[in-house]
């Protein structure tokens, strides 16, 4: 009986040993790993990012934090360990002049490792360091460091282009670029621009130390150490000097145009806002890209306030700040207007319906009554003519007979070769051009097959419009058709097209590249920012190379062409950019260009458009500009492109003065 | 054939040649010759592994306070010469003597259990347990032990099988003093300890099943009654239902944090274990009292399963052993003494390493032998030296 009784003991025993440290022993041996390590993990100093000759558009400072040990004040609810714990965080609301619910919220931040202490004051008063410091018994758990911050000494410059870093969020941690790298919660990354894109160079690798504790707490060993390796440093492409003038430009071309009058409907220009990019057509490079309005990026450090994040993004109710956070020059997709024509041009010729001597007519109004923006016929003239006058019946009537081609070869069952939308995507339009700064928007480039997508997506939409508009007015008859024939491109579509209106939309940038692309006779560039990366010993760690996207194959004749009339837009006799480059020295720098009036709606004011190069015989600058609400392209972006251009060569900055307002294309 | 002339045994040569005989016979059934050697080095060898795991336990700890790494060793093997003379003792006088001077030994035990709960004793961690004689820290409940078993076999020894009513009373009544002095200590595991024996001793006394099912249900409604009176202190209920919930993080530093730490250290220990003195949970003493009561987390964190099964064979060897002493011993009392030995020793086993994987309540008992403490070694080395003495004895 007691044998019984011994054995079955016995029994028990072996098998609660089996299961604890042959079947579970893995999740103990685990869990044993865990008691005995820790690790503390010591921040990498991430890299600066440079402009092209060196000097910094952002660095790292050292910043006096207050930080806090929350396993020596705080239980795991989040409450004053013990009476003591209870006074220091009592001296801490005192001396930080933050409430109590705050400081337990800063401590107990998941953005921080358990096992350092927790930041709970970035960038404090010396007075209020010297009070940690010196007063160490009054604030157990509590010590005054040095960290590293984010500092940018040439202040909001280049905002929209350097981004900003906060700690990592839910949603990213899940992405496979920081998951593959390893990235944790509470890791500081970049958000946005070239802080984000380079982020995995500019990152560095934080420093290790894994150290062996004993039960109290007391360490009793350094297991490993791996000292951090600072982030490396991007040099980027912009040109410090010029990216000033040209935001101080731009800003002061837009609010001096707001007191402008946009001459057909009598109201003053909104100028909600712009862009101004400026590239080198022979390798891609930005030298600089403005976007208006924008932003401070010092207001990220240590976290937006809600005041500057309801600047950013105003919520309901708020005043329009007009998206201060959206970069325009990649991010604005628009009706490119007569900016397009060189789009146009160069198609046309393509087709073989003109050669650079060919003449066609350019009268007042054209077909069904399709007027130019000139009241007057201008008679017949060749393409660099209308490039010049910026004749849009010219190219109504080109586009026209190339419609009528492609609806001939779709009628004969073959698929219509569609020149101008071909050459479009070619030139980069359509799609992102890929700069090296994240939120570029592709805009559109349509055509046969988008018209028939984007029926099927708007059909329901408009026949149900159709269904509930009276009887007989122009909103049924328009809806109507929409409905039942909204998928055919008709003539109409392609005439709009071929002088930038319609539903062809691009972004400063890609007109920037475009034009780039005819200075340079058809080569096509990646657009980029970033030039190098440089460890923190000097050596380069990655050279990022200028990138051909495409090459356009044209004869020089064509090319040729199309320069002359940009050139003649600013300097001939008759082009429609005469009046804004009065008094530039054009006879040493030729400047080429061309002017854009976009409609955007009939509500609106138009959007005001010039891309230029300069100089003309040797391009060395794109420069674009875009001004939504801006009325005339030569009137408000012309004067803008022509003061960057001074910028750029070193002249002295005319003071800004608008353009006429009269000249509309 | 030869004529017999005298009476029988006149006949010097014959005389000679039948004593011859005797004396081989006497010498053959003669104590000395009756040792049970296996019962000896396998207590030896648990000893001996316990110095090793002492040793591990403890100098890491005494290293970082600068002080002699081998003193708590050093104690100990005080402690095993003590013992292995208190087992000679045991082992060389008669155990029937114990019978003779049981209420002797009964009336001393209990003397000293009122004494340890006086001004004399030493308080340590809130438990009145020890009796300090000069740097020896008596145990008077480990003592306990002994008597409640002597005492139980001698009265049931009398009974030849057949225990009377009035007898199992008598039984109980003698159990329920030194038991109720113990539990006042508090010592809750010693006296759990004491009911256990008692059962075993009845069992084995031929007490009727329904006897002892009545003592079980009285021992039930004993215990509950105890809770609901609070005779049990709080930290007793907590210790003794903590290890139902190890897992959870809440009772961290409580008792359920130390079968927690306890369960990884085995567990981590895997199937041969981390190696000696390379234990991170001992180490880093992430095992509280893993020199006395905790002492298999070191066996099992250090050498697996492997290790852990070895120990628990060799307790098993010593339990074979002393269960046919038991089965072989001359008188009802010798086999009711083995039984009440190898019963404590099954017990204690059964409760400290049930204690350290998680299947029994965190109770201040010791692994026999293995575990630091010096009462303990000595007082099992003397029930050592009893089951010799019975086993030694069993023809004579």
């Amino acid at each position: 009986m007691l044998t019984v009784i011994v054995t079955v003991l016995l029994v028990a025993l072996f098998s609660r040993l089996w299961f604890l440290q042959v079947l579970a022993g893995d999740r103990y041996a685990e869990l044993a790993q865990s008691n005995a390590v820790r690790v503390v993990l010591t921040e990498a100093p991430r890299g600066d990012i440079l402009a092209r000759d060196g000097q910094e558009l952002v660095k790292n400072r050292v910043a006096h934090t207050i930080s806090a040990d929350r396993t020596r004040l705080l239980n795991a609810i989040g409450e004053p360990r013990d009476e003591t714990a209870e006074a220091v965080l009592a001296r801490l609301v005192d001396l930080l002049e933050i409430d109590q619910e705050e400081l337990v919220r800063r401590m107990t931040s998941v953005r921080y490792s358990p096992f350092r202490p927790t930041p709970i004051a970035i960038d404090v008063a010396p007075e209020v360091v010297f009070a940690v410091s010196e007063h160490a018994e009054l604030f157990p758990g509590v010590v005054a460091e040095r960290l590293p911050v984010r500092t940018y000494p040439q202040g909001d410059l280049a905002a929209h282009l350097i981004g900003h870093v906060a700690e990592i969020d839910a949603d990213e941690l899940e992405d496979p670029f920081f998951a593959d790298l390893g990235y944790r919660g509470g890791d500081l990354i970049g958000k946005a621009g070239l802080e984000r894109t380079y982020e995995e160079w500019l990152h560095g690798t934080e420093g290790l130390r894994q150290l062996e504790v004993n039960a109290s707490g007391t360490v009793l060993d350094l297991l490993l150490e791996r000292e951090p390796i600072p982030g490396a440093d991007l040099v980027t492409t912009l040109d410090l000097d010029l990216q000033a003038e040209v935001e101080r430009i731009l800003e002061e071309g837009i609010l001096a145009s707001r007191n402008e009058i946009h001459v057909s409907s009598g109201r003053s220009l909104a100028s909600t806002g712009g862009a101004v990019v400026v590239l080198d057509p022979n390798n891609g490079e930005v030298l600089a890209m403005a976007s208006y309005p924008t932003f401070d990026p010092r207001e990220y450090v240590g976290g937006l306030s809600e005041e500057y994040a309801r600047y950013l993004y105003p919520q309901e109710g708020d005043p329009d700040t007009h998206a201060p956070a959206i970069n325009r020059a990649i991010a604005s997709a628009q009706p490119p207007g007569s900016t397009w024509k060189i789009v146009s041009g160069l198609a046309a010729l393509q087709t073989g319906q003109i050669t650079p001597q060919s003449t066609v007519p350019c009268p007042a109004t054209w077909g069904w009554g399709k007027n130019n923006w000139n009241v007057r016929n201008e008679g017949s003239m060749d393409l660099a003519t209308a490039l010049m006058r910026s004749c849009d019946t010219f190219f109504y009537e080109l586009s026209f007979n190339q419609w009528l081609v492609e609806n001939r070869a779709d009628d004969a069952g073959e698929e219509p070769v569609e020149v101008y939308q071909d050459l479009a995507r070619a030139m980069g339009f359509d799609e992102p051009l890929g700069i090296d700064v994240p939120g570029e928007r592709g805009g559109t480039v349509p055509g046969r097959d988008w018209k028939l997508d984007y029926w099927e997506r708007t059909k329901d939409d408009t026949c149900a419009r159709a269904e509930t508009a009276a009887e007989g007015t122009y909103a049924r008859q328009l809806y109507s058709e929409l409905c039942n024939e909204g998928f055919v491109w008709r003539g109409g579509d392609a005439v709009n097209m071929s002088i930038g209106q319609g539903d062809v939309q691009t972004t400063p940038l890609q007109i920037a590249s475009a034009y780039a692309t005819v200075a340079n006779g058809g080569t096509v560039w990646w657009p980029h920012l970033g030039q190098q990366l440089v460890d923190s010993d000097g050596d380069v760690v990655l050279e990022i190379e200028p990138r051909v996207l495409n090459q356009i194959e044209a004869p020089a004749e064509h090319w040729a062409e199309l320069r002359q009339g940009l050139e003649d837009v600013v300097m001939g006799a008759r082009g429609t950019a005469i009046s804004p480059f009065a008094g530039f020295p054009l006879d040493q720098i030729p400047v080429a260009g061309k002017t854009g009036t976009a409609e955007a709606g009939s509500t609106q004011v138009p959007y005001s458009w010039f891309a230029a190069y300069a100089p003309a015989d040797d391009p060395q600058y794109v420069v674009v500009s875009l001004v939504e609400e801006g009325g005339g392209g030569s009137q408000t972006s012309a004067p803008i492109v022509r003061r960057v251009l001074e910028a750029a060569f070193g002249l002295p900055v005319q003071p800004y003065a608008a353009g006429p307002g009269n000249v509309l294309d | 054939m030869s004529v017999d002339t005298g009476w029988y045994g006149s006949d010097r040569s014959q005389r000679m040649a039948r004593e011859r005989v005797q004396a081989r016979w006497q010498d053959a059934y003669a104590p000395a010759r009756h040792l049970d050697p296996i019962l000896v080095v396998t207590a030896l060898l648990l000893t001996g592994i316990g110095l090793a795991m002492i040793y591990s336990a403890t100098s890491f700890r005494l290293e970082l306070n600068n002080t002699d790494v081998m003193f708590y060793v050093r104690k100990q093997l005080v402690a095993l010469a003590i013992g292995v003379v208190a087992m000679v003792v045991m082992a060389v006088m008669d155990y029937r003597w114990a019978r003779t001077y049981s209420p002797l030994i009964y009336v001393m035990t209990l003397v000293l259990l009122v004494v340890v709960l006086s001004p004399l004793g030493t308080n340590v961690n809130g438990s009145q347990r020890w009796i300090n004689l000069g740097g020896f820290n008596l145990q008077p409940s480990e003592v306990g032990k002994l008597a409640i078993i002597v005492t139980l076999a001698a009265l049931l020894h009398e009974q030849k099988g057949e225990p009377r009513f009035p007898i199992v009373v008598a039984a109980v009544a003698l159990v329920v003093v030194p038991m109720g002095l113990v539990f006042l200590e508090p010592d809750l595991g010693t006296s759990i300890v004491f009911v256990w024996l008692t059962f075993v001793l009845m069992l084995v006394g031929g007490v009727k099943g329904r006897y002892l099912l009545g003592l079980a249900a009285a021992g039930v409604v004993a215990t509950v009654t105890a809770f609901r009176l609070d005779f049990i202190e709080g930290y007793q209920v907590e210790r003794l239902t903590a290890f139902l919930d190890a897992g959870n993080s809440e009772l961290a530093q409580t008792s359920a944090f130390h079968t927690q730490q306890s369960l990884i250290a085995i567990g981590s220990g895997q199937f041969v274990g981390k190696g000696y003195l390379q234990g991170t949970q001992n180490t880093l003493s992430y095992v509280p009292e893993n020199h006395t009561d905790f002492i298999f987390t070191i066996v099992g964190e250090e050498f697996g399963f492997v290790g852990a099964v070895v120990v628990l064979s060799l307790f098993c060897v010593l339990i074979w052993r002393g269960l046919r002493i038991a089965i072989l011993a001359k008188d009802l009392f010798g086999t009711l003494v083995a039984a009440g030995v190898v019963g404590l020793l099954a017990l204690q086993v059964f409760v400290n390493v049930g204690m350290t994987i998680g299947i029994m309540p965190v109770t201040g008992i010791a692994l026999p032998l293995v575990s630091y403490g010096g009462t303990s070694l000595i007082i099992w080395f003397a029930l050592i030296g009893l089951l010799l003495n019975i086993h030694m004895r069993r023809f004579t």
